[in-house]
């Protein structure tokens, strides 16, 4: 029974449409108390949809799961195709999960116009679940695109900092001019599936879907243009060196929640894994991309890391230290073997618990001192032992601590830069070193050592709302550091299929490995 | 060249709309005059009711597929035609309704505005079936009369004069260079007629004269360098005028110069390809830039319908078939965007009085309808998913890829990011800062109809584009033949398997 009502029930699509049609519900909703309840309502059905979609999901495979597609533009061959496999699945749950989380972090943080707070978070819900579920370049897109939006609204609106007007504008600004080019290598994508299939006489003239994509060879000339051209849309919002500059202002003049969606979700990173690399294998092969990139990774790596070192602030602190994690998942990325790409994949997944945790530890801070600057902080950990406690949990994860999930990721993602190419592994090795000075020196000033002078002596500890947040994400942390292998082997299907694309010279090869099942 | 007229009554059938609605705009003036009482309002309706069953008229030709040409191949009516009367009686009905409240400004003349405003439409009608350089004249002269009158509307407002004395004297002055190309075109060649044209030698003359007739059709679309009236005349302008002069002409004018550029000119397209690519790459960008500077709302749409234009231009560019297609499909995105937009304009002025970008703030809290309204037109126009401006823009940028052009589509896909910048400033007036009046405004029935149907074109034409593109398709079927296959694309070797 339940066999059949999952081969035919377009769960995928309840997914994505759920948030946003939740939007349209809470505009008639009035009381401010409802509205709160209500999108908590929506974003645990949400959870438990996602959740759902993780357990029925067959692992070890390659397949697209859960497909559903219907022609959209026929015109311009874009359809309206949905699916997840290895490389997606986690994404979708993870995005359920962080929701779930700012909304209980919203509930009494955010306490001016509630209700277009909580439309917005959900908005952008919808376009995040999007960006991950599309298989249709252009349904991918649009998604892509639509997220500036409630984006834009939510820094505006509910940031905190003066200079969000600006942190907005910049946001918005760069991700568009870094997608328009995404665009031109989409479109350059069906010119080349148009030619190939007008010269085999095929009844599709244009396609944009990816599985589609796929089965065309490319010129390699061809490729790297069309690479160069995602690489900047998916680096502006990934983000990655030198591209990050609107990173560390959206982050500090943003709203929390915003915040922990922007730097907990990758994106631009997850966009080179889902299209870049296995639509254009021989360009991502290619020695000037591959060097090109690693080295932008490394940079990234240091400069980030280099730059968290001196900052007072400790949301600006997590935006430099969100761009040296994101070197690390680039550099094992392109280190093009099994286990840099499954190592960059968990850490992605691991980076929304860790980072978009230390942000919401970054919240808790905020609402307690209305300021993360480290002169507002200092020996806390005897006013606050719970919030001291957890913040030293989540940030040990994010320097990759063994025991946590940070440290399986980065472990990965080192084994394969190492196999790759030695120096790339042992620079990389360099940020990690980093990494723990950074966060080890802050934690030691603002929690650690005689009380601050700015901290007040009433100051309350964790409460029952912070500390749901908080045991959570601590939980999730652990579980993936000492058990792993559910999330490993969720995902192995289709990395495997990834590496043997990219290390066979059938370009054909991934496509019998991702031939679609329900 | 001596004319015959050989006319049988089922010839007449193909001039039906054109007929029906010269006999209806005379039935408006004259109910104006016999009963001068008569709430201008009804005379409002009694015009939209004429246009709607021309409209019913056209769709039931375009069902059955009615085609043919007229008076020695002056007069086509194929289903392009059909298409450019739909579009332009469209944007007449949304006007007219758009006009009404607006008309009460007006201290004379009332009635004679709505007769005005369905003559220069009936104009425009006869210029998406001109198919010869002297209907073409003609029909494009009727229409810009009615225009000349109706800028100037506002007696009273020094603005309004200054700016049909400008739109005067250019217009006129665009006439006479368009005269000028006919007559050196019709001196090389001998032909009026588009189609007998294909054949012609590119003498010196002809280039020229064709040129002169360029200069002539930019300056009605408001392309750069033919541009300088735009500005003043918009800004100047009733309101609902603006809106019309920002859509129906350049739809029009637009079916003439495929006409003329396919059609006509078709084997040459190797040669003025570089002219379109200039003029497009010379409107977007300054269209833009100088967009970014404006303080009136009226002015921003202007330099933003610059823009536009060149965009639009950019599908002439590809001069495909699919880049006709993108063309026509643009157009319809534009159409409910841009009126959608003055609508809105009309409706704010209507309550504060002011067109400056800086009356819009807060009006999220004023009116959350009229806000939400404009933001969705605004991000339209800009190209942002999943609205119809976002499938027009992807749909002639694919046409222009195609053909190989980069560099425009490179110019293109940085101006998108400039003219996001200039919308999301009325955008950030509109909701994040707080208005200074914060009483809420209300809309009438007609006004809240238009914006309504602007809203319903934007996200159908986005969200479920494919009976548009069907239609676009349909629509410029007979370019098929004309356009010339493009030589400079080979096929790029194929490697299959290893």
């Amino acid at each position: 029974m339940l066999e059949e009502l999952t081969a035919v029930f377009p769960i995928l699509s309840c997914i994505l449409f759920l948030p946003v049609v939740g939007a349209i519900v809470l505009w008639f909703v009035d009381d401010e108390d409802t509205v709160r309840s209500s999108t908590l309502t929506i974003a645990l059905v949400e959870l438990a949809l996602s959740v759902f979609v993780l357990l029925r999901f067959v692992p070890e495979s390659a397949a697209m799961q859960f497909a559903e597609r219907v022609q959209w533009i026929p015109a311009l061959g874009i359809s309206y195709h949905l699916a997840v496999d290895g490389i997606s699945v986690l994404f979708v749950g993870l995005t359920a999960f962080l929701t779930v989380l700012v909304v209980v972090y919203s509930w009494d943080t955010i306490r001016h116009q509630v209700k277009l707070y909580m439309m917005c978070l959900l908005a952008l819900e919808t376009t995040t679940m999007g960006v991950f579920l599309s298989l249709d370049l252009i349904l991918f897109f649009v998604f892509w695109e639509l997220m500036l939006i409630p984006s834009y609204f939510m820094i505006k609106l509910w940031g905190g900092g003066a200079e969000r007007h600006y942190a907005a504008l910049k946001f918005v600004i760069y991700t568009l001019l870094g997608s328009v080019f995404m665009l031109v290598g989409i479109a350059l994508l069906d010119i080349n599936y148009h030619q190939w299939a007008s010269l085999h006489h095929s009844d599709h003239a244009y396609s944009f879907d990816l599985l589609e994509l796929l089965t065309v060879p490319i010129p390699i000339g061809q490729q790297i243009l069309i690479f160069w051209l995602m690489f900047l849309g998916f680096a502006f919002k990934a983000p990655v060196f030198p591209f990050h500059t609107w990173l560390p202002d959206a982050l500090l003049e943003g709203p929390i929640g915003m915040a922990v969606v922007l730097a907990g979700l990758k994106l631009g990173t997850f966009g080179f894994i889902r299209f870049s690399i296995p639509l254009l294998p021989d360009a991502s092969k290619s020695d000037t991309v591959v060097m090109v990139v690693v080295v932008l990774g490394l940079c990234a790596i240091l400069y980030g890391a280099w730059m968290a070192l001196v900052q007072s602030d400790f949301r600006r602190l997590l935006a430099y230290s969100s761009v040296s994690h994101l070197g690390f998942v680039v550099v094992g990325l392109f280190a093009l073997n099994y286990q840099g790409l499954q190592g960059s994949l968990l850490t992605m997944i691991n980076l929304g618990f860790s980072t978009a945790g230390l942000f919401f530890i970054a919240g808790f801070l905020y609402s307690r001192q209305q300021t993360t600057q480290l002169a507002a902080f200092g020996g806390m950990a005897r006013q606050v032992p719970l919030l001291a406690t957890f913040f030293l949990i989540i940030g040990l994860a994010s320097i990759g601590l063994p025991g946590t999930n940070g440290f399986v990721g980065e472990f990965l993602i080192l084994l394969g830069a190492f196999e790759a190419k030695w120096w790339v592994g042992s620079i990389a090795v360099l940020g990690v070193i980093f990494g723990a000075a950074y966060f080890l020196w802050y934690y030691e000033r603002s929690m650690l050592g005689p009380l601050g002078s700015a901290v007040k002596s009433t100051m309350s500890d964790l409460q029952l709302r912070e500390m749901i947040i908080a045991v959570s994400l601590s939980i999730m942390i652990l579980w993936i550091g000492l058990y792993p292998s559910p999330f490993l082997r969720i995902m192995n299907g289709s990395v495997q299929a990834l590496v043997d694309r990219l290390h066979h010279e059938k370009t054909a090869a991934l496509h019998d490995g991702m031939t679609e099942r329900r | 060249m001596n004319f015959v007229l050989n006319l049988s009554f089922s010839d007449l059938l193909l001039l039906l709309p054109e007929i029906f609605l010269t006999c209806w705009l005379c039935v408006v003036i004259t109910v104006d005059f016999v009963s001068p009482r008569l709430p201008k309002e009804r005379l409002a309706y009694l015009s939209v009711g004429g246009l709607l069953v021309t409209l019913g008229c056209l769709a039931w030709f375009d069902v059955n597929q009615v085609s043919g040409t007229l008076f020695g191949n002056m007069f086509v009516l194929d289903r392009m035609a059909i298409f450019f009367k739909i579009f332009i009686l469209g944007s007449t009905v949304l006007v007219i309704l758009a006009s009404i409240e607006y008309v009460d400004r007006f201290t004379l003349f009332r009635g004679e505005y709505y007769a005005l405003v369905v003559m220069s439409a009936l104009g425009m009608m006869f210029m998406a079936s001109a198919n010869d350089l002297l209907s073409v004249f003609v029909s494009l002269e009727f229409s810009t009369l009615g225009f000349y009158i109706l800028v100037a509307y506002l007696r009273n407002d020094l603005a309004s004069n200054e700016a049909g004395l400008k739109f005067f004297i250019l217009g006129v002055f665009a006439a006479g260079l368009f005269a000028y190309g006919i007559s050196l075109v019709y001196g090389e060649t001998g032909k009026l007629v588009f189609s007998d044209m294909a054949s012609a030698q590119a003498t010196p003359g002809l280039i020229i004269g064709f040129l002169l007739i360029f200069a002539a059709l930019g300056f009605k679309i408001g392309a750069v360098p033919f541009h300088s009236w735009i500005p003043d005349t918009y800004h100047g302008a009733p309101t609902p005028v603006t809106a019309f002069l920002s859509i129906a002409p350049k739809g029009a004018a637009l079916a003439i110069l495929l006409r003329i550029f396919i059609v006509a000119l078709g084997t040459f397209k190797p040669t003025w390809i570089y002219l379109i690519v200039a003029v497009s790459i010379v409107s977007m960008t300054y269209g833009n830039i100088v967009a970014i500077a404006q303080r009136n709302i009226k002015r921003l749409l202007a330099y933003s319908g610059i823009a536009q234009i060149g965009n639009l231009l950019i599908g002439l560019a590809a001069g495909t078939k699919m880049g006709n297609d993108a063309i026509l499909f643009y157009l319809l995105a534009y159409l409910f965007a841009n009126l959608g937009a003055f609508a809105v304009v009309i409706a704010v002025s209507q309550a504060i009085g002011r067109d400056e970008i800086e009356d819009y703030r807060g009006l999220g809290r004023r009116s959350p309808f009229l806000a939400f309204s404009m933001l969705l037109f605004l991000l339209s126009l800009a190209g942002v998913p999943p609205l119809a401006g976002f499938i027009g823009k992807l749909y002639i940028f694919i046409a222009a890829i195609k053909e190989g052009l980069y560099t425009l589509i490179t110019v293109g896909l940085i101006n998108i990011v400039i003219s996001m910048y200039y919308y999301l400033i009325v955008v950030k007036q509109m909701y994040i800062n707080e208005p200074i009046d914060p009483s809420p405004i209300s809309i009438r029935g007609p006004m809240k109809a238009v914006i309504y149907v602007g809203l319903a074109g934007t996200l159908v034409i986005g969200i479920y584009p494919q009976p548009f593109t069907d239609w676009v398709v349909a629509a410029t079927l007979m370019f098929a033949n004309f356009v010339t296959p493009a030589a400079t694309i080979t096929p790029p070797t194929v490697l299959i398997g290893s």
